[in-house]
Parts: structure tokens; sequence; C-alpha cells
């Protein structure tokens, strides 16, 4: 039995609006495990990108307690928790939340210019990542010269650059046909057996298909929680 | 933190140029401040160069006594009452002279006529002195000698000339030894005097000086008042001279212990005064102005940056969902305010250094009183300028780039 790297306990999450109380997420307990597939479906609004911020240290929860690695998120300041964000972590967006100015190379480049690696080091990991995703020819195109699909596995690789412990993706094929999804599909796949633990948000059934677990949110509440037996595999 | 600053000033260049226009609207306050910096510090240049000019044809270790207040310190009516300072009353003071190096009788005749080479010439300044005179900065000559204790006695028809009289006469010829009349008289020029004049003495290049014999050959010395040259030797022995000076003096001139003195003393430290107010003028419209224009540029730069971190509100998300830490979002932004600023600085920088060059090369032939002018801006002015703006953009970003840090992620992320 491997460690959870993720342990939420009675998590839940409101907001304000005016006078008005909305409950995103109301109770939530899950824990996943190294080199876990996850994939968190449910219907517009029911808490999926909110429960996403939470693990991904980039909100926090209302109430309830978050151990990320064993360690409570509560008790890390905002350098700590950028730090988690910069080490750990690797987002990959429905939007691709590329920066619009930068290269493929420099926007891999950028999480290590956080963390602090040297120069040499940077480009040489970035070219790695970006030879991973298959894009070794694109290095210099600025994100307008890229397709979307070019463009969320510059983001992919940007999010694989630093290693980190988990890859969360809200929605990473929202907003590409159903062939280029597959495409990104097929990468996260790759991933998933080299070892990497996956979250992944969608609201495809075919998509969701991919993971080894299936959890759904109904307003705020997990509705079901079980692991998938027909996992579809690229082979 | 410095491949960081390296690429926020690479972004701030790209996000200026697409933006031109509006970025020199906003740093034009700016511009406007640190010209107005660089402006004053010209001008202030100018004018301690002008002042050590003087300091060096007056000499730091003379004192002058004079009837006339150089500075037009003293009271004008008092002044012109004053009786005459006499050839007798100023040799006396030579001989009984104790602490002072040298003391030299001066007495001036203001419009004088020359004749040379069939033309005739007005409005030089002929001075009788002594062979001593030479070591006053007077001494120091272009061309030729001075005359000497022999010539001095004998009242020889010898002349040494002001650089404006050489070049009004002579353009440009060798004088020496060359006879010119003076007021009719023949005199043989033997010196030349080194240009001296500034904004402050520029009467001092049309002197010319002859043995005080000789010029009592030509004008009537008693009803002139005379002005006594006294070297101290040492700046430091320059107080114990004074002293000595204004205590002969009053004797010499049977003034009773109750009466002021009836004379007075120029020296350098009188125009140091007059310089030190002139500077004082300068630096308080030039601090009022320059506060005006910096309150403006600070406003003007600040909203700039506003818009521009509201622009980039994704992009501060993006970044932060990448692990950035507030520092990096704040240095990001200072830098670029400070980039905008210094871009001003350079803007600035080139136009004061062409007002300067065309203002210092043309302006005084117009106006001869602003030959103090420097044709090139004094390099600390460039460091100076430098950092003013990186300050001014460090200020101006502050407020910006600390809203920046302070963006939630989650928020900023959704923006667009
Ligand atoms: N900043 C906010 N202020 C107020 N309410 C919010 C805020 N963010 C989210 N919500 C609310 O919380 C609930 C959950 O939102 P969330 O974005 O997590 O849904 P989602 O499952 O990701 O939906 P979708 O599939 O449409 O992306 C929604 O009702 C939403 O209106
Ligand atoms: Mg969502």
């Amino acid at each position: 039995m491997s460690k959870p790297i993720i342990d939420i306990r009675n998590i839940s999450k409101v907001y304000q609006m005016g006078s008005q109380l909305v409950h995103a997420l109301r109770d939530i307990t899950v824990s996943i495990n190294q080199n876990e597939y996850v994939a968190l479906m449910g219907p517009s609004g029911s808490g999926k990108s909110t429960l996403m911020n939470i693990l991904g240290c980039l909100d926090t929860p209302s109430s309830g307690t978050y151990f990320f690695n064993n360690t409570n998120v509560r008790e890390l300041n905002d350098n700590e928790l950028a730090e988690i964000r910069n080490r750990e972590i690797g987002f990959v967006f429905q939007t691709f939340n590329l920066l619009p100015r930068a290269s493929a190379l420099k926007n891999i480049e950028l999480p290590l210019v956080y963390s602090g690696v040297k120069k040499y080091d940077r480009i040489e990991k970035a070219e790695a990542a970006l030879k991973s995703v298959g894009l070794e020819d694109r290095m210099e195109h600025k994100p307008n010269e890229l397709s979307g699909g070019q463009r969320q596995r510059v983001a992919i690789a940007r999010a694989l650059v630093t290693s980190p412990s988990i890859i969360l993706a809200d929605e990473p094929t929202g907003n590409l046909d159903s062939k280029t999804g597959e495409d990104i599909m097929r990468l996260f796949q790759n991933l998933w057996e080299s070892g990497n633990t996956i979250i992944l948000v969608t609201h495809e059934e075919e998509i969701a298909l991919h993971a080894k677990r299936i959890i759904r949110l109904r307003d705020g509440l997990i509705e079901s929680d079980e692991l998938n037996h027909n996992q579809v595999n690229f082979n | 933190m410095l491949y960081e600053i390296k690429e926020s000033i690479l972004l701030s260049f790209e996000a200026l140029r697409s933006n031109k226009l509006r970025a020199f609207l906003a740093s034009l306050g700016v511009v406007i401040g640190i010209s107005i910096v660089i402006m004053m510090g010209w001008l202030l240049g100018g004018l301690d160069k002008a002042m050590q000019d003087t300091f060096s044809i007056i000499g730091t270790d003379m004192l002058y006594i004079d009837k006339w207040d150089w500075t037009g310190g003293d009271n004008w009516r008092n002044v012109r009452n004053r009786k005459n300072i006499s050839l007798k009353q100023a040799e006396q003071l030579r001989k009984l002279h104790g602490t002072a190096e040298y003391v030299i009788p001066n007495i001036n005749q203001w419009g004088t006529t020359i004749e040379y080479d069939g033309e005739t010439y007005q409005g030089m300044t002929a001075v009788g002195t002594t062979a001593e005179n030479a070591f006053t900065p007077v001494g120091n000559l272009l061309l030729g000698r001075y005359f000497n204790e022999f010539e001095e006695e004998y009242g020889s028809n010898v002349i040494v000339i002001g650089h404006l009289v050489y070049s009004t006469i002579f353009k440009g010829q060798d004088p020496i030894g060359k006879t010119i009349k003076l007021n009719g008289r023949p005199l043989r020029v033997i010196g030349v005097v080194k240009k001296r004049g500034t904004m402050f003495v520029d009467f001092i290049d049309r002197q010319m000086f002859l043995p005080l014999k000789k010029y009592a050959g030509i004008w009537n010395v008693d009803r002139k008042s005379m002005s006594i040259g006294i070297k101290a030797g040492l700046e430091n022995n320059l107080d114990e001279v004074r002293t000595e000076t204004i205590g002969l003096m009053r004797i010499i001139r049977n003034l009773k212990p109750n009466e002021p003195n009836d004379f007075s003393i120029n020296e350098t430290k009188a125009f140091e005064k007059s310089i030190e107010t002139l500077r004082l003028n300068v630096y308080m419209i030039g601090i009022v102005m320059t506060s005006l224009a910096f309150i403006v540029g600070i406003i003007g730069i600040m909203n700039i940056m506003f818009v521009t971190v509201t622009e980039r509100t994704k992009e501060i998300g993006i970044r932060k969902s990448l692990g950035a830490k507030k520092r990096s979002i704040w240095l990001q932004f200072l830098v670029e305010s400070s980039f905008l600023c210094l871009l001003g600085a350079i803007l600035s920088l080139i136009m004061c250094s062409g007002i300067a060059y065309l203002a210092a090369t043309y302006l005084p032939t117009y106006f001869p009183e602003v030959s103090f002018l420097l044709p090139v801006l004094p390099t600390e002015l460039f460091i100076i300028a430098t950092l003013v703006s990186v300050f001014v953009g460090i200020l101006a970003g502050l407020i910006p780039a600390i809203r920046a840090a302070r963006l939630n992620p989650v928020e900023a992320l959704r923006f667009d």
C-alpha cells in the first residue's frame, strides 16, 4: 500500500456573494496515493475547479484539513505555498495559460526560474520536457504560432519540467477537438505509466474512462468514488 | 534573482514597444523633472567654474584696499562720500606693512585713447602700478615679460597689455616690441596678460599696466583714488594680514576709534558670498520645480503601472500558479517602472546635452553675461540622473507592485 500524497478531511469552501452564502464544497474527504490516475467528474458548478484549486494550494478551504505529503497545508505561509506549487504540483489548464509573449521554451523554463535552477540546467531540462511531448522542433514558437493541441502539450511540458509529485489538469481537453484531445490523453497515460500521479477534471465520460479511479461530485458533495474497471488504454 | 531582473527588463522593453505613446506620456513628468535636475546641475556647475575663475583672477591670498566695495555691499552714499585713497597713503601703507608679502598701489584710468598703425581705439583701461604686480594673478603672462624695478623706478616707456587689448589692436600679430600711443605718449609693448575675463569680472581683459611714474606723467594722480593690492603670500596669513591692514589704514587715514572704516577691503570671500546667494536661488527654484514635476511624474508612472498590473492580471495568476513568490511579482513591476523612468532619464540627458551645447555655444555671443555656461554636462549629472530616475521609478511603482503581488491567484487566473 503506497502512502497517500493527498489527504483531505471534511473540507468545505464557502463563498460570500453579497448577503448570500455559496457552498462550493460541503464536506469532502478523499485521499489519493502516489501513481494514481483519478478523474474528477460532475456537472457544471458542482465544485470540481474549486477542489482542484485547493488541492493545488492556489486556494485554501473554509474548513477542514489538508495534508499534502504529510504536511498540514494550513500551517504554511505564502512563500512555502509558492514553493509547494513550484516543486510538487504541475498545473494544466483548459485555456493552456501560457505567457503569450514568451516562446515555448521560455514558458517551460519559467517554473525552473522560480526554483532558482541555473541557466544551463534550465535550458537542458526545458528542452528535454519539450522533447517528451514531441515538440522539440517548436522551441522558439510563441503560443499564437502553435495549434491548440501543441499549446496544451507545451503546458504539459511546463507542468512536468520540475518533476512534480502530482499533475492537476482542469479540463485539459475542453478546448480541443476529439482527435487532438485523444493525443493529449495518450500523453497523460504515458506519464501515468512512467510513475506520475494524475488528477484530471472532465465532464466527458470518454475522457474519464482513461483514468483508473473516478470521483463524481454533485453540489459540493462526493456522489461516488470508485475504481474504473473498464479503463481504456492506448496501445 | 539577477535572471529575474534581466527577464523583467526585457519584458518591460517589449511592453513599452507595444505601447510607445502611452509610455511616453506617462513618463513625461519624470522627463521634465529629471531635465530640471540636469539643467540645475549644469547651471551650478557653470557657476562653480565661474567662481573658480574669478578666484584665480583675484587671487585667494589677495586683499584689495579700495574706496569702493566691489560687490556693492557697503552703503552707496557713504562710500561716495569717502575721501580718496591718495598715492601718499598707499606708499605709507607699503612702507609700514609688516605681515604682507607685497603691497602694490594701483591707479586706474578708464576710457583711454590708443593709436596704433593709423587706427584709434577707445575704451581700454590704463593701470599705473609697481613691478611687484607681477606676483599677483595679473603677472600670469601669455607673451613677453612684466616691467622690472628699474623700469618702475625710471618710469620707462613700457606697457603690458590685457588680452582684449592685444586681440583688438594686434589681431594676432606679435605685439612685443611694437610701439603704441597711449593718449599721445609712445609706449613699447613688452608683455601680454593671459585671458582672464569671466562674467563676474569682465573688464579685466581691457586693462593695460604701466609703471606708476609713467602713469603720473600722463594723468594727474592727485584727483584719483588708489586701489591697493595686498598679497598675503599664504591663504592662512590672510586674517593676520587683514587685521594689520585695517589697523594701519585707520592710523594713516586718521580715524577716531568710534568712526567706521572709510575704505573697503575686497577679497574673494565677498564673491564667494554673492555666488553662494546665486547658487541658493538656483537651488530653491530648481527644488520647487523639480518637486512639482516629480509629483506629476510619479502620479503618471503610478497610473500607467496600475493599468499595466490590471492588464497583466492573468499573467500574474499564471506566474503564481507556477510558484512565483510575492517577491518575484513585485520585483517584476518595480523593475518595469524603474526601467520606464530610466528611459525617461536617458531621453532627458540627450535633450539637455543638446540644449547645453547649443546654449553654451551661441548664447554668449548675444549675452556675454552667460559665458559661464558649460557646453558639456558634468559627468556626475549622468550618474545623478540615473539614480534619481531609478529611485522615482521605485517610488512610483511601489504601490502597484505590492497590489500585483497580493493578487489572489485563483481570481487572477480567472481574469481575462
Ligand atoms: N469566487 C467565487 N465567488 C463566488 N462563488 C464562486 C466563486 N468561485 C466559484 N464559485 C461558485 O462555486 C461553485 C463551484 O464552482 P466551480 O468553479 O468549482 O465549479 P466547476 O465544477 O468547476 O464547474 P465547471 O464545470 O462549470 O467548471 C459554483 O456555484 C460557483 O458559482
Ligand atoms: Mg471548472
